[in-house]
């Protein structure tokens, strides 16, 4: 194969590569276009963070507020895949959710900037919630 | 009376070809003390045969034809054909990669399967499995392993076999025990991970060793190192071994499975469980091991070889930066 040609396929590979890696995906935040927030709700002055686990997690990003006490509610739903094997390494926290249904999980009081963060079992799939 | 002869030899692309050679040679009547010098490509050896050195060199060619080495009086011009190989191999390698992430960014593998898992819904998950990013490391392994073994020894269906068995049998036997046992043991997450980067930095050489890098500089290990590789390798435990390590390799549903054996409350459901599983995977992994040992045999084997070193360490790359965020080493660089 001519040495010029294969490099640019090469190249042009790589790019698509790193695009599928860092490219945004969509519903990456919790905050939408106009502004409003979807997962978070406080009841009995609890925060309640809501993040579906099903082939990723979603929202990836999630900003909350800081200095209440907050529970995170993970969501399954016929969850196989690695998001179904939760590590939260900042609390201690890794199991294996039940395949459909809610895990309730206590995070404390959480401080201003100091972002948590979750992944799977096998670190592909993230999420990280911002506090502010 | 004897006679000392030197070749030049091709297709020595390891350490463990030095061993092979001077095994196969030695075995020949009438040759004595073959001696393989990796770095200068050449092979001298001691013989009480009149042939004439044209005639040796045919002659032992034919003893090692089939591992892919060939001796000839005089140096071969190799060099340049290998570049042109390389340069097809990396874009083809770069395509099944791509393919592969496209399809996990996709979302078709996130089929919906509710209700209670019986062996035939996980049947079903295990041929999901089989293609989602848990490919990545068992796949991943698996192609570099067999692809390894096929480039070393060509006609070796063998390991794939005893490790395809040893795989399915010990998921069953596994399953069958967490079903028995239930919920008192927990599957560690710290050691899943830690495996799963022993596997990532395997996939890594090997898929290194395969693209001809270790070859091309000279980078090879002490020969020792694969002269024990070599005599593990023909064992028939290691890759039943291999295959029995696959339960407790990272991979998001081969942990799910292992939960619902957990609570399935008996031995033989948990062991029908992760049987199918198993079973379920398999179809995926067999073209996989034994795709690439027909590869072997066919006139395409050196592209095949390095289009497959490319996707292993595509594989082996992701499979070690996923672990080391999964084991909270680094922050998550990336989201599939």
């Amino acid at each position: 194969m001519n040495k010029a040609v294969s490099i640019i396929i090469t190249g042009t590979l790589i790019v698509g590569l790193g695009i599928i890696f860092f490219g945004d995906s969509k519903g990456n935040t919790n905050i939408t276009t106009n502004g409003t927030i979807q997962n978070i709700e406080i009841k009995n002055g609890i925060q309640y963070i809501t993040i579906s686990a099903k082939g990723g997690y979603s929202p990836k990003i999630t900003t909350a507020k800081a200095d209440i006490p907050t529970k995170l509610i993970i969501k399954t739903n016929s969850t196989y895949d690695c998001s179904a094997s939760l590590v939260i390494r900042a609390i201690g926290f890794q199991k294996i959710l039940s395949q459909t249904g809610e895990e309730v999980i206590d995070i404390g009081t959480p401080k201003a900037n100091e972002p948590l963060r979750g992944v799977c079992g096998m670190g592909m799939y993230n999420f990280v919630i911002n506090f502010s | 009376m004897m006679k000392i002869y030197t070749f030049h030899v091709s297709g020595t692309h390891c350490a463990s070809c030095k061993i092979l050679i001077e095994d196969i040679l030695n075995e020949q009547i009438g040759i004595q003390n073959t001696h393989v010098d990796l770095k200068n490509e050449l092979v001298s050896v001691e013989t009480e045969l009149d042939n004439s050195k044209h005639e040796l060199a045919e002659l032992l060619t034919k003893k090692i034809k089939y591992n892919g080495y060939i001796l000839s009086t005089e140096k071969s011009i190799q060099e340049n054909k290998k570049d042109d190989v390389l340069r097809k191999a990396i874009p083809i390698g770069l395509v099944f990669l791509m393919l592969f992430f496209i399809l996990q960014k996709s979302g078709i593998l996130n089929l919906g399967i509710g209700g209670t898992i019986t062996p035939a819904t996980s049947f079903i998950i295990g041929l999901i499995a089989s293609v989602s990013t848990c490919l990545a490391i068992v796949g991943g392994l698996v192609l570099s392993l067999s692809a390894k073994i096929s480039e070393d020894n060509i006609s070796d269906k063998r390991n794939i076999i005893l490790f395809h068995a040893g795989r399915v049998v010990s998921f069953a036997i596994l399953g069958g025990v967490l079903g028995a046992v239930g919920n008192a043991i927990g599957i560690n997450f710290t050691f899943t991970a830690i495996l799963g980067l022993v596997a990532s930095l395997v996939m890594l050489l090997l898929g290194l060793n395969l693209v001809g890098l270790f070859t091309k500089n000279k980078i090879a290990l002490p020969s020792g190192i694969f002269n024990f590789f070599r005599k593990i390798e023909h064992k028939t435990f290691t890759p039943l071994t291999i295959g029995f390590g696959t339960f407790f390799l990272p991979c998001g549903f081969t942990q799910a499975m292992q939960v619902v054996a957990l609570s399935s409350g008996s031995f033989i459901s948990g062991a029908l469980i992760m049987l199918a599983f198993a079973l379920g995977t398999l179809p995926m992994l067999a073209l996989l091991s034994f795709g690439s040992a027909s590869f072997a045999q066919s006139k395409h084997a050196p592209l095949f070889f390095k289009s497959a070193g490319v996707v292993v360490v595509g594989l082996g790359l992701f499979a070690f930066l996923a672990g080391l965020a999964g084991l909270g080493i680094i922050n998550p660089l990336f989201n599939i």
